[in-house]
């Protein structure tokens, strides 16, 4: 590594000096949401691969850049962006119980296109 | 132009080649245009090409989107050979906003536009459209729900702060009604217009006119003096005639989970 970042060259992103232990903390609380779910839930299967594969990536290195190449998904600080978002997201879910079957049938005719005539 | 040409040049080959083979086909038969055609890669330099990698990619995605909420997706289709399209009922507007923005695979940061649609022969004649952008992943998706006059839609605004405008658009020319927006007003029409000019009911002259009144010395609003009787509004398609028009039912993506529970 030995060179200091000096910016993302993204606005109003600034440089992370610590970006695996920020990383490490988010998809820690990440996964202990996600464990809250209910086990059959696809969203958590998948969201739990995703975290888990990035997570790995984590234990492997603690270089940045190396990590930025490995999960291949923008910069660190975008990375902990993306993450931030999953957490508040996964808590949401929590609520919303995204798992349970449709909510609403659509009316009959609804999604017919073109149309019936009027 | 020249495709209308290369039809009718595949229409006369054709046509020939029946009467060479002295074969009876109803000549109607061979007036099907784009389904008849064979799936090849397109040459002609004015049609759009498809690219078969992306759709594999977006139907994936349709069928995991779906699977991942199968509380709130009613449908996934793809229209146009490469526009993923999501149906969901009205309730589910922003946890089907904040998946797709937030989740790790899906990142649709950008809400491009709200657009509205009036089709008076539904019980719920208004649809909602989402059209999102994914930079990280170079993807579109449309989001669809519906409602009617009277019932509202819950608002985006507290997952993209784009959608304040939109939905001020949609309420001035639908007048659906937006719950929990900050600041639900008329954006587009005039001061003091009444009506919603979108819907297919409105007729195309409005109800009052503007002029500029000499004795008054203002500008005075009246009501139409050329009003339009009143008529059935001839609603149906101006692209009725076309044949593609019918003959081109989008495709549905298939969840994969949903034939396992029932």
């Amino acid at each position: 590594m030995g060179l200091i970042k000096k910016t993302t060259g993204l606005m109003g992103l600034a440089v992370n000096p610590n970006p695996h232990h920020t990383l490490g903390a988010l998809y820690g609380k990440i996964l202990r949401t996600l464990q809250k779910m209910p086990e059959q839930s696809v969203y958590r299967k998948y969201t739990e691969q995703i975290v888990k594969e990035r997570a790995a990536v984590l234990q492997q290195t603690k270089d940045s850049y190396e990590i930025e190449n490995k999960i291949n998904c923008g910069q660190a600080e975008e990375l902990i962006i993306q993450a931030e978002n999953e957490l508040n997201l996964a808590r949401k879910m929590l609520n919303w119980k995204p798992w349970e079957p449709l909510v609403a049938k659509p009316p009959k005719g609804q999604w017919d296109w073109p149309p019936s005539k009027a | 132009m020249s495709l209308i040409f290369k039809r009718t040049i595949d229409f006369t080959r054709n046509l020939g080649r029946t009467i060479l083979g002295n074969q009876h086909y109803p000549v109607t038969q061979r007036i099907a245009f784009k389904s008849d055609q064979t799936p090849q890669i397109e040459s002609r330099p004015t049609v759009a090409k498809l690219d078969p990698l992306q759709k594999s990619q977006l139907i994936d995605f349709g069928k995991y989107v779906s699977d991942c909420l199968p509380k709130y997706v009613q449908k996934v289709q793809i229209t146009s050979g490469n526009e993923l399209e999501v149906l969901i009922p009205p309730d589910a507007v922003i946890p089907v906003l904040q998946f797709l923005k937030d989740h790790h695979s899906a990142q649709f940061a950008s809400l491009v536009d709200i657009a509205g649609m009036d089709v008076p022969s539904r019980v719920n004649r208004f649809e909602i459209i989402y059209n999102l952008l994914s930079l990280r992943y170079n993807a579109r998706i449309r989001i669809k729900t519906y409602t009617d006059e009277l019932t509202p839609i819950d608002s985006a605004c507290e997952v993209f702060k784009a959608a304040n405008w939109y939905e001020r658009e949609i309420w001035d020319m639908y007048g659906v009604f937006f719950a929990n927006h900050p600041d639900l007003r008329r954006i587009l029409t005039d001061y003091g217009f009444e009506g919603h000019p979108f819907r297919k009911d409105f007729p195309l002259s409005g109800y009052v006119e503007l002029r500029y009144d000499d004795e008054q010395k203002r500008v005075v609003v009246e009501p139409l003096e050329l009003a339009q009787e009143f008529r059935r509004f001839e609603l149906s398609a101006p692209w009725e005639q076309f044949p593609n028009f019918r003959g081109n039912p989008v495709e549905e993506v298939a969840s994969t989970a949903e034939p396992k529970k029932e």
